[in-house]
């Protein structure tokens, strides 16, 4: 049973008239509880491929099939109730959120339009969702600019926890975070993981990162899927040549816990 | 608090926010000062002003009291102007947040319209509208919107045209809030300040829309208006010439006060933007 099925995933642009394929003909699968890497330099189609699956953009050719049922079918309601199950955290977090909203607000609106708790209930709901990624319930009333970036990724991740999701799109989701805090939020994403059973689809062009967190890795060149395969084998010795040229390009590799 | 202090820095903005008060001031006494119709007989016909102590500024043709008519007269423009300008503001944030966020056919229909109205003068809608429905206040009010809310349109959809490309709309998208919901409460909020930018240039046009309505005839006849004052005025315009002056001045301050106001505030905000 796998949790995301994507197969033939075509996207193409027109840059200065002329048709380019962001991404081709790409395929993969993630499992329950899986983290899936996908990985390449900048400009391969790894964001392209996040919206993509989360029907932000409308591929070309291909199919996605989301807890064994097509997604790309989907339309209005129907597409919104599913979008339940399917979350995602952006890379930067204070552009994820509407700069006039509070962290309640922000974890309340998934709350309200899924239905999931009543009004009177939701407070104790966000409050508890604050706790969950370890953060204090007495943030909710501030102001989305007032609190640090990395207590905003959190609050992110509480908010595509919401509604209990079996697949995030974490895309470059620890980029813009200072390392100090980058561990930290890996540590609570290994942790949601264990005890909640979601999968990743993990967007990054960090290794280093990568190794720690997915068991699998997909690498992209120019929209093509160049290598593929266990996370820790491919870093360890890739075999295409962007692939060679990502490794070659991390040189912290080997201080990097492995989980 | 800090915002006002940086409000009242430029000396245009102080005379602006003066003139607004005073005139505010004197439409919420205009009913205390003189309470009774304003457009009642008062005492001899075209009496000059300073000659009798109970009317100052004397009587226009037909012995009503001009300071009355001129003060009941500020209430009707400030209520003209002020509607006029948020119905404008309003429906021009609506349709240009629709036509930019929801793109293609829907944003080709509403800017195509939006085009028509443009190309029509506005005081020529205003005019044939007021002639077509008959002169009241709020006929009068929805003429002066009508060729308005074109100017605040456009700019919301500018605006909206960027912010839909933002995270935080795609992350509205992914939590699965409705479209409509997306664009009037996470997109519209946020493109609002550069539309209330609009806001001192479209109240002062109105408030000049509604004296020339006045003046033509096709103001509300049951209440005193300045533009109506003026045009009172004009056929004894040369034996009594100050009963057109007197409220044209008071039409020249209005629109001055509220264009100053408006400069201030846009003036304080653009300092807190280059700040930050």
């Amino acid at each position: 049973m796998t949790v995301l099925a994507v197969s033939n995933l075509s996207k193409r642009y027109r840059r200065g008239g002329k048709p380019f394929a962001a991404v081709d003909d790409v395929s993969f699968e993630i499992g329950p509880a899986e983290t899936l890497a996908v990985a390449g330099p900048s400009g391969s189609g790894k964001s392209t491929i996040a919206r993509l699956v989360l029907r932000l953009l409308e591929p070309d050719a291909g199919r996605i099939q989301f807890e064994g049922a097509d997604l790309l079918i989907l339309s209005g309601a129907a597409l919104r109730a599913r979008r339940a199950r399917l979350q995602m955290v952006f890379q930067d977090p204070l552009a994820a959120f509407n700069p006039r909203s509070t962290v309640a607000r922000a974890l309340d609106d998934p709350l309200r339009i899924h239905g999931i708790a009543s009004r009177s209930e939701r407070p104790r709901r966000i409050a508890a969702l604050l706790e969950r990624v370890g953060l204090d319930a007495g943030l909710a009333a501030r102001a989305i600019h007032e609190i640090s970036g990395g207590q905003r990724q959190r609050v992110a991740i509480a908010r595509a926890i919401a509604t209990r999701p079996s697949l995030i799109v974490l895309d470059e989701a620890v980029s813009a975070l200072d390392v100090s805090v980058r561990g930290q939020i890996l540590d609570l994403l290994l942790d949601l993981q264990r005890q909640e059973r979601i999968a990743y689809l993990f967007i990054s062009h960090d290794l280093g990162v990568i190794r720690a967190l997915a068991h699998r890795i997909v690498l992209l060149e120019a929209g093509r899927v160049a290598e593929s395969g266990d996370a820790r084998t491919v870093i360890a010795s890739p075999q295409s040549a962007v692939g060679k040229a990502l490794v070659a390009a991390t040189p912290r590799l080997n201080r990097i816990k492995t989980p | 608090m800090k915002r006002l202090h940086r409000f009242f820095q430029t000396p245009e903005a102080i005379a602006g926010a003066l003139i607004l008060a005073l005139l505010v001031a004197i439409a919420l006494a205009a009913p205390l000062l003189f309470p009774g119709d304003p457009q009642a007989i008062a005492g001899p016909a075209l009496l000059p002003p300073l000659q009798n102590w109970s009317l100052p500024l004397g009587t226009d043709r037909l012995g009503r009291d001009v300071l009355a008519e001129l003060f009941h007269g500020a209430r009707t423009s400030l209520a003209v102007g002020l509607a006029a300008a948020a119905a404008a503001l309003l429906v021009g944030a609506v349709v240009g947040t629709l036509a930019g966020f929801a793109g293609g056919l829907i944003d080709e229909v509403l800017m195509r319209i939006t085009d028509a109205f443009q190309t029509v003068p506005s005081f020529l809608l205003a005019l044939a509208f007021v002639s077509i429905v008959g002169p009241s206040l709020g006929v009068v009010i929805a003429a002066i919107a009508l060729g308005a809310w074109t100017g605040p349109a456009r700019v919301a959809r500018a605006e909206v045209l960027s912010i839909r490309e933002r995270d935080y709309v795609a992350g509205a998208r992914v939590i699965g809030m409705h479209p409509l919901e997306i664009a009037f409460r996470e997109v519209l909020p946020n493109a609002l300040p550069p539309v209330l930018a609009l806001s001192s240039v479209i109240v002062a046009a109105a408030i000049l829309t509604e004296a020339a309505l006045s003046f033509l005839g096709l103001g509300d006849p049951n209440r005193v208006t300045w533009g109506g004052m003026i045009a009172e005025g004009r056929t004894v315009l040369r034996t009594a010439p100050l009963l057109s002056i007197v409220p044209g001045i008071a039409l020249v301050l209005t629109v001055l006060g509220v264009y100053l106001a408006g400069e201030g505030v846009v003036e304080s905000t653009a300092v807190r933007r280059s700040l930050s």
